[in-house]
């Protein structure tokens, strides 16, 4: 049991909160420069992470280079989880004037271990859906995709996607039997914009030999940040098709461009485009109606709503539900949310998550604020009761 | 008792009473024409609908920096320049109104600091070309990449803009919905519409009366007209025209500044009453810790009433925006410093809830510079239910964290400067700073929670480690670890004092600090004024943590005196351990 001592210690928690607190520190500094999902991949959901000294001290006073490293999130949660139920096996002794601390520690080893969770098993995506049509699947907007769809079926499309990870890191052209062609990334931008040539900033020149960005330039912009107004990723790429030793020229697949854009290769046509990675779903989502009110005389939103049907032939649904600010709507695991519109609000844009665990920060907060409420309750009690 | 020391808090809670009263009553009519009566008028604008008076005070706030302006030597409401806007805009160019600040705007007009602050459109006029040259390049700069001179030049360009719109009515929206189906609209749209029109809408055809018997110098015909169509409003928008004029009356008013007021003279009765005695005997200081309480409770009263009118004039919880969490930081503050000088009656609760209510109304007054504070909220936010809940819960755990950290601050400045802190206060002190920041704990950590129940019921993720969201859990877990610590018997009163101090930067941090990140800390922002008092504030906490980790012998409170031992036994151990 000695052996579990400098693990229950309280020091230890002191060190471990402070730890935390600098870690939310630094990691909030961070999303001035990097998107919130990259920051808390690297900080939060990590059990190491290089702080860079820049952070502190901005840029116009000095350019510091450097960086610290520091546990992450997962390294700091963890031990603050072991240092709990270490204290609780040697040190603790129960009594009932230390019920509502015991409280409090089980709701907080609760919502530690919901938070692993969520960092395990949450799923987010978008659904965007144009008034009067529907939606078989969501997109997830942080990683785009290269499909190549052969559409020669009249039943289904048959989809070949190649993920963002291998395209931003491939060296040498992407061969593989599924697809038709040689694919070589001349250049990806992970966040861009896209121009007609001559709009764009000066010094960029036309690399498309086909297709739709003939007469288009893009331009790679900085990422995303989490401060920033932009909230997603647009990326492009210029890419090189080779089949059988024949060029087919260079192309520029963006996600700016709405149209699929079509290679022929041997009297097949082939559609090609960028676009983020989609996760089929088993139903469908109409969108009958979005609705966008403004307050009189201004832009400020005062509201949106989307009247949805949603229609699930396997377990036999078809019923109209109506999403709006503060009420999601929940089916099958996932929530449904109203997140965003289309320009000209032509349609709507849901958030949905899958979150398994979504139940347990209410039972846990519910354990850590009932514990508190009980324990300060009782010495306020026994206090007042003394002076006054 | 002497009487005099049984009468003094009574004199004292009836001149602040009488004081207070005294700015109750409607301002004094200025001239012939019945403006007050004119600012009652309901309008909409920024899509909320209020009196005429609000919009002339925020929009001469916006360009002038002030709420009156001096017209012919003599000092004038905003609604009589408001009044002049609209119906005599030739003689409103004529006011020195706009307000330059910026060197290089100022030589745009060619003027310098000793041509004054406050300049009028005529003279800007002059040099209308150079001016939107200047504004037509600052415009294509991204707005965090502009210097601070292309935003003040942008800046005067919107406010000339925004008198232009008032001289051509078309803003505010003054033209009310009187049927079902109709909206409110701008009198200029109104007017083409109904050109021609026999049948125009009445409230056109009054508004048009008043603004023509204004325009045509005929006071008497200018007051019936305004008294003609308060009787049109009252009978078809009961509703608004009461809260028009109720928010009129509180415009007059001005609480929050009375209040400010109030607590400064707060402040200084109850540092007399700690310097004038040791705080258990009785006599003189005893009084004036009365009568300092009783004078807080009255000013708590007025600052209670300020909000709750705010609440009713918005249909809001009181916390909506920037401007309003720091007039709720500082009712929560003053609250609970009260109900601590209840508990332990040395005079230093007191104190504290004067200095706590006077700084965050000053920083509600700064923040409320920008124009309307009770502006509409943004779809996302509207929900009086979280507001209630999770903003109210949230503020006040910002109160008490930043309470604790101005007792701290006192203990600190006490022991290090005076003799003042004398065991008996060491521990009281403690035991207050302790009190005050395990509510703070529970405060904050249930508004932290909320929030992430109001993220999760409208974006599906609890916790999304955004930038306001790890602010308050910053907070949360600088309480924890401040009782952690004194759990553990790492620190004693002194250092628990001085974790307090650190409470406020943490606290300072989450409130302003996020907030400054999203207009891009890295480019611009490092000179504006916000930041520069955020760090001006956080340099100043930590010269404080500084003094308070001082030796003990460099502490006046602590230092031997005779017999030269006693003090060290019984006070304070080492607490380095």
């Amino acid at each position: 049991m000695g052996y579990f001592k400098p693990l229950a210690s309280l020091k230890l928690t002191v060190m471990l909160l402070a730890a935390a607190m600098f870690l939310i520190f630094a990691g909030t500094l961070a999303q001035v420069h990097e998107g919130i999902w990259a920051v808390m991949n690297r900080y939060f959901r990590s059990s190491f992470v290089w702080i860079e000294l820049q952070l502190f001290v901005p840029q116009e006073i000095a350019q510091v280079p450097g960086a610290i490293p520091f546990p992450g999130g997962f390294f700091i949660g963890g031990l603050l989880l072991a240092n709990l139920l270490a204290a609780h096996a040697v040190r603790f002794k129960f009594t009932w004037k230390r019920v509502g601390i015991l409280f409090v520690h089980v709701g907080v080893i609760l919502l530690l271990l919901g938070e692993l969770g969520t960092a395990m098993f949450a799923r987010e995506g978008n659904m965007t859906i144009d008034e009067g049509s529907y939606a078989t699947y969501i997109e997830d907007i942080r990683e785009a995709e290269l499909a190549v769809i052969d559409a020669s079926d009249p039943a289904h499309d048959r989809v070949v996607a190649v993920p963002q990870s291998i395209l931003a890191g491939h060296t040498g052209p992407i061969i593989d039997p599924k697809l038709p062609f040689e694919v070589a990334v001349l250049e990806w931008m992970p966040n861009s914009r896209v121009f007609n040539s001559g709009m764009g900033p000066p010094g960029l020149q036309v690399r498309a030999t086909a297709g739709a960005g003939v007469g288009l330039v893009a331009q790679s912009v900085h990422r995303v940040t989490g401060v920033g107004d932009q909230r997603v990723d647009l990326p492009s790429a210029y890419i090189k098709l080779a089949a059988g030793g024949r060029d087919l020229g260079t192309w520029l697949v963006s996600l700016f461009l709405s149209d699929r854009q079509t290679v022929t290769v041997e009297g097949r046509t082939y559609g090609i485009e960028v676009r983020f990675k989609r996760t089929y779903e088993p139903y469908t989502v109409h969108l009958i109606d979005f609705r966008h009110d403004t307050f009189v005389g201004t832009n400020t939103p005062r509201n949106f709503s989307s009247l949805v049907r949603l229609v699930d032939p396997d377990r036999n649904e078809d019923r109209q539900v109506l999403i709006y600010m503060n009420h999601p709507m929940r089916y099958g695991g996932e929530t449904f949310y109203q997140s965003a519109f289309k320009e000209g609000d032509t349609g709507t844009i849901l958030q949905v998550v899958r979150n398994p665990g979504w139940l347990l920060p209410y039972f846990s907060c519910s354990l850590v604020a009932l514990g508190m409420l009980v324990h300060f309750g009782l010495h306020l009690y026994r206090f007042a009761r003394r002076s006054l | 008792m002497h009487w005099s020391q049984r009468l003094f808090p009574w004199i004292v809670l009836a001149l602040a009473a009488l004081y207070v009263g005294s700015q109750l009553r409607p301002a004094r009519q200025n001239g012939p024409y019945d403006l007050h009566r004119l600012g009652q008028i309901p309008v909409s604008a920024e899509g909320r609908v209020k009196p005429l008076d609000t919009v002339a005070r925020n929009t001469l706030l916006i360009v002038s920096d002030r709420q009156t302006l001096r017209i012919e030597g003599e000092q004038q409401p905003a609604i009589r320049w408001l009044a002049d806007a609209i119906a005599r805009p030739e003689q409103a160019r004529e006011y020195s109104v706009f307000r330059i600040d910026h060197p290089d705007v100022l030589a745009l007009i060619d003027k310098t600091h000793e041509d004054g602050k406050r300049f009028s459109l005529t003279t800007i006029m002059e040099h209308q070309s150079e001016i939107s040259a200047q504004a037509n390049r600052a415009r294509q700069v991204e707005p965090k990449g502009r210097t601070p001179y292309q935003r003040h030049v942008l800046e005067l360009l919107d406010h000339l803009v925004l008198f232009t719109r008032l001289s051509q009515l078309d803003t505010p929206y003054v033209v009310p919905p009187l049927e079902e189906g109709e909206q409110w609209e701008p009198l200029a749209s109104a007017l083409r519409r109904d050109s021609g029109s026999l049948a125009a809408h009445p409230a056109v055809r009054s508004i048009g009366a008043i603004l023509t018997a204004y325009r045509q110098e005929q006071p008497q015909e200018f007051n019936r007209s305004v008294l003609e169509y308060h009787e049109l409003l009252a009978s078809s928008l009961p509703g608004e025209a009461r809260r028009a004029g109720f928010e009129v009356m509180f415009n007059n008013f001005q609480p929050f500044y009375h209040c400010s007021v109030l607590y400064v003279v707060a402040f200084l009765l109850g540092c007399i009453s700690l310097l004038t005695g040791s705080m258990s005997k009785p006599g003189w200081s005893q009084t004036l810790a009365r009568a300092t309480v009783w004078l807080l409770l009255l000013t708590f009263l007025v600052h209670t009433f300020g909000m709750v009118s705010r609440m009713y004039l918005q249909g809001r919880p009181p916390v909506t925006n920037l401007y309003s969490s720091a007039t709720f930081i500082g009712w929560g503050g003053v609250l609970l410093a009260l109900i601590s000088e209840r508990f332990f009656r040395i005079g230093l609760g007191s104190v504290t809830a004067a200095i706590v209510g006077f700084v965050t109304l000053i920083i509600a007054h700064n923040l409320g510079g920008d124009g309307d504070t009770m502006e509409m909220m943004q779809a996302v936010l509207d929900s009086n239910f979280w507001l209630a809940t999770h903003v109210t819960t949230v503020t006040i755990g910002y109160s008490a964290t930043f309470l604790a950290g101005v007792m701290a601050i006192m203990f600190i400045l006490l022991g290090v400067f005076t003799r003042a802190l004398n065991p008996e206060a060491v521990k009281t002190l403690g035991r207050m700073v302790y009190g005050v920041i395990c509510f703070a704990a529970i405060l904050s950590f249930v508004g932290t929670v909320l929030g992430g129940i109001w993220a999760d019921q409208s974006w599906g993720r609890f916790w999304g480690w955004d930038p306001k969201e790890n602010g308050a859990v910053l907070i949360v877990l600088m309480n924890v670890l401040i009782l952690h610590a004194r759990w553990g018997g790492m620190v004693r009163e002194r250092g628990i004092m001085v974790l307090a101090v650190a409470g406020n930067i943490v606290t300072a941090w989450s409130w302003f600090g996020t907030n400054l990140l999203g207009v891009g800390l890295h480019s611009y922002g490092f000179m504006d004024s916000a930041a520069f008092w955020l760090f001006a504030f956080v340099a100043s906490q930590l010269l404080l943590m500084g003094l308070g980790l001082l030796p003990r012998r460099h502490w006046r409170s602590f230092a031997p005196t005779s017999p030269p031992f006693v003090a060290e036994s019984d006070v304070l151990s080492n607490e380095e351990g």
